[in-house]
């Protein structure tokens, strides 16, 4: 039925494992812990690869060389980031409430990773192929307004609040047009399955039937993951790194592992959404499309977020509101009469 | 560096401000005029369109130990003149009208002035320290300054006068 | 019946985007700025107090360290002043260097000014391009004198070396480079629809207030008002040179910067032609060691970077002044901030600041 090498790969690793251990209950049960391991290696990874990513990118974004010092091109950079984070002293400050404080730079790990749990890697190759796929993963991805909410509130500290506040107002207004736009695909796929939405694309790209929606889902999704030009939550000129102002060592270094977290899925989403997925010519194995059309993406979010600057706030929300929210409901609007046309003609 | 007034407009000014004087020996002759007489000849000079000294070029104030000079240096934009108008304050006790109510941009340099020479500005919108510390007692600009010692009481920084020996 | 409060939210000393340690107490109704209050001292040296116990040669390294980004244009300054104050007659070959040297160095500032003014924007990217450009003319500096930002190059009667063949060639490699420098930031961030969105009808500042603040420099010419010492007091060799002055048309954020855009491509054809016109002859002109002027008083302005840079220095007849003020541009300019920030936003504040450009070396002085 399928063919990835992901998919045949763990389906032999359970025929091998079956006769050894007798129940297949206990075999995907073991199966399921290896894919979750998986995944959460997959996030940290992307954090350690993005970190290293983003900043040789923007370096030749900004006529730079970039890290070159630890290991050959630099590779061990992030690594040793990493290990300078961990060695810092882990500063609390006064006034803070303590346990919001705390659970904030944890809590806002959590949807960005549960989030990889819906995503396609490969034919086949899905954590939870649930039919509300893409309902469930705008309702997981939503969840990272809170804790930004908390650790400014819980700060106590007057960039911190602002910062969070920008936060609220600005993920909640764009989440409207996001999930607007992507209404369009759901009505062509008549599905909200991510592997549905997939295959789908097999003969022509949702790029090219949804344009509209694509540029909606291009600038919310920047929005949404915080990237430059839309990081109004750091910030770093007004408000110092908003929520995370007060955050040292480690914590901080975990809201940085969410936000490279959250670049690396949204790039993976616009693949699934609008570029095929896995899906490619023949002549390269699926997984290899995915992933060069997922960091093809990244790329794209990094080049776009280094040669703009940052969008001031008000402008965001009038934009958000009066531009992409009227442009989201006539896209749904031309995509319900080109479906009808569509049936009408065959 | 454009013109200077010329000795007739001086002496046309010197008919309705009693305590003014200057050295019309001098290529270029300073006004010197009285603390009292000073608000009302700048306003002249940059009210009346004849003069329209619309820029405050300089203001300072120099400590000659028997007295404190200000310093005011006028320029006309329209005529490219200048004019130097000078007034000597008790060094005890200086207190002048404020500038600002002719000139609303020299609110800092006054601020400065008082911070560092210690003339007191009258009708000054926000007469505070600019550059010293606010709790700073001396004016360190004056000839006769001592460095004020810094110390910690109680968690604030605060400021003593030296011992004479040191 | 909800109750609202002012937000007063201190920014600064240590903040990223003031410039130095500047600390604006801005005072907020939710992202709404309804007040900017500046609070400097951070940095007060007593520059004004040091140079009264040291000699006038000894003086000018202090100039280097008011604006150090634009160090040349100061130690003109007070070196005119002095040489006003003594009778020094400059050498023409000095004064052509000196030309040069500054208007470098007013390339250099505003390169400064792009790159701070972009990374306040949010685009690190423009800092970059700008002090990778500011570079070049550092390296002319370290050619001509040894030094890089803070040169106490010029000296009193003339500059302290001459100008080599080196320098000349460099300099004339990196005028041929101007055009195309200015082409790559019209398209980096000029033609940006962000960038113009953040900049234009911000911050306005109208002539009347221009004039109100006594402002100078670009920012006044921003406002409308051709007001540059170098087209009205013609020092030094400017009154034979061929120079315009970029003058704006409503004073907001994007006027002031168009201003430096083009007061760039103007330097640049000032140092064209003091290059093509430079005479042969002595650098510096004889000046007697210990340098003891008469009794008096005067006052020099020049235009620096930033604005009206003015020294009054008086002299007791001994060799160290008596006393010695400076009247500041970017002080003076800086009470402009409240009225620049009030009804704006929180963004924009950083904006204004950067748009009026102060240098906290210069304010705190």
């Amino acid at each position: 039925m399928h063919n990835g090498i992901l998919y045949l790969a763990g389906q032999s690793l359970k025929e091998l494992m079956l006769p050894v251990i007798g129940s297949e209950l206990i075999v995907n049960l073991i199966m399921t812990l290896i894919c979750i391991v998986i995944l959460f290696l997959l996030v940290a990874t992307s954090a350690l690869v993005f970190t290293l990513g983003e900043r040789k990118v923007c370096a030749w974004i900004q006529v730079r060389i970039g890290p070159n010092r630890v290991g050959p091109w630099g590779l061990l950079q992030s690594t040793a980031d990493m290990l300078k984070l961990l060695t810092k002293e882990d500063i609390i400050p006064h006034g803070i409430d303590r346990w919001l404080w705390v659970l904030s730079p944890i809590l806002i790990f959590i949807p960005a990773a549960m989030v990889y749990a819906l995503f396609p890697f490969d034919d086949g190759v899905i954590f939870a192929d649930v039919n509300i796929g893409l309902f469930l993963l705008i309702a997981i991805s939503s969840q990272s307004v809170l804790p930004f909410l908390m650790g400014g509130y819980a700060s106590n500290s007057k960039y911190a609040m602002l910062g969070g506040m920008r936060t609220v107002a600005q993920m909640l207004s764009y989440e409207i047009p996001m999930v607007i736009a992507l209404m369009g695909i759901v009505m062509i796929t008549g599905s909200l399955k991510m592997s549905a939405i997939v295959e789908a694309q097999s003969e022509v790209w949702f790029i090219f039937l949804q344009p509209i929606a694509f540029f909606i889902f291009l600038v919310t999704a920047l929005v949404e993951s915080n990237r430059p030009p839309f990081n109004m939550v750091e910030g770093e000129s007004e408000i110092i790194a908003g929520p995370f102002t007060e955050y040292t060592g480690m914590r901080w270094a975990l809201f940085f592992l969410a936000e490279f977290a959250n670049l690396l899925s949204i790039g993976i989403l616009t693949t699934t959404l609008f570029l095929g997925g896995w899906q490619g010519p023949d002549f390269l194995p699926t997984q290899l499309w995915f992933w060069i059309k997922a960091f093809l993406m990244v790329i794209v979010y990094q080049w776009i977020g280094w040669t703009f600057p940052r969008t001031r706030m008000d402008t965001i929300l009038s934009f958000g509101w009066k531009v992409l929210l009227p442009l989201a409901l006539v896209n749904l609007l031309l995509t319900g009469f080109g479906i009808y046309i569509f049936r009408w003609l065959l | 560096m454009g013109t200077y007034l010329e000795l007739k407009y001086l002496e046309e000014l010197k008919h309705s401000f009693a305590s003014m004087e200057f050295d019309s020996q001098q290529p270029e002759p300073h006004i010197y005029v009285g603390s009292d007489d000073l608000l009302g000849l700048m306003q002249r000079l940059r009210e009346n369109p004849v003069w329209s000294f619309d820029r405050m070029g300089n203001i300072t104030s120099v400590d000659y130990k028997e007295y404190i000079e200000m310093v005011y240096m006028l320029y006309s934009r329209r005529f490219d003149r200048w004019v130097t108008v000078k007034c000597r304050l008790d060094r005890e006790k200086p207190v002048v009208e404020s500038m600002t109510q002719v000139w609303p941009g020299t609110e800092f340099e006054e601020r400065e002035i008082y911070d560092l020479m210690g003339v007191e500005f009258l009708h000054h919108p926000d007469l505070r320290r600019i550059l010293m510390p606010d709790n700073y007692t001396a004016h360190p600009l004056r000839k006769d300054f001592v460095p004020l010692q810094p110390k910690i009481e109680g968690g604030v920084l605060t400021w003593h006068k030296q011992k004479s020996s040191s | 019946m909800a109750q609202t409060e002012k937000f007063v939210l201190n920014m600064g000393p240590q903040h990223p985007s003031t410039h130095g340690v500047l600390q604006v107490q801005v005072e907020l109704d939710g992202e709404n700025i309804i007040g900017a209050k500046p609070v400097m001292g951070y940095l007060h040296r007593g520059i004004e107090k040091l140079m009264e116990s040291r000699t006038y040669q000894q003086c000018v390294p202090f100039t280097d360290r008011l604006d150090y980004v634009s160090a040349m244009n100061n130690n003109l300054g007070f070196c005119m002043a002095v040489e006003k104050l003594a009778g020094i007659e400059v050498p023409e070959r000095a004064q052509y260097i000196r030309t040069i040297c500054c208007e470098l160095n007013r390339i250099a500032s505003h390169h400064v000014f792009i790159g701070s003014l972009t990374n306040d924007l949010g685009s690190a990217t423009g800092m970059i391009y700008a002090f990778r450009d500011r570079e070049k003319i550092l390296d002319l500096f370290n050619i001509i004198c040894g030094a890089r930002m803070t040169c106490h190059y010029i000296r009193i009667g003339g500059v302290i070396a001459d100008a080599q063949d080196e320098f000349i060639r460099k300099t004339e490699e990196f005028i041929d480079y101007v055009p195309q420098m200015l082409d790559e930031y019209d398209r980096l961030f000029t033609g940006n629809e962000i960038f113009q969105k953040r900049m234009q009808g911000t911050s306005v500042i109208s002539q009347e207030d221009a004039l109100r603040f006594g402002m100078s420099g670009p920012n006044i010419r921003a406002s409308g008002i051709p007001y540059d010492i170098r087209k009205i007091d013609k020092y030094g060799v400017y009154g034979d040179l061929d120079f315009d002055i970029p003058v704006g048309r409503t004073g907001d954020n994007w006027d002031r910067y168009m201003i430096r855009i083009g007061e760039i491509a103007e330097s640049a054809k000032i140092i064209r032609q003091c290059l093509d016109r430079m005479p042969d002859g002595p650098f510096m002109a004889k000046v007697p060691k210990v340098l003891k002027p008469a009794k008096g008083d005067v006052y020099h302005r020049v235009e620096n970077t930033r604005g009206e840079l003015g020294f009054y220095i008086v002299s007791d007849g001994t060799t160290k002044p008596y006393r010695v003020h400076i009247h500041r541009p970017s002080f003076i300019n800086l009470q402009a901030l409240d009225h620049m920030c009030r009804g704006m936003v929180l963004a924009d504040s950083v904006t204004a600041f950067a748009t009026i450009d102060p240098l906290m070396g210069e304010v705190d002085c």
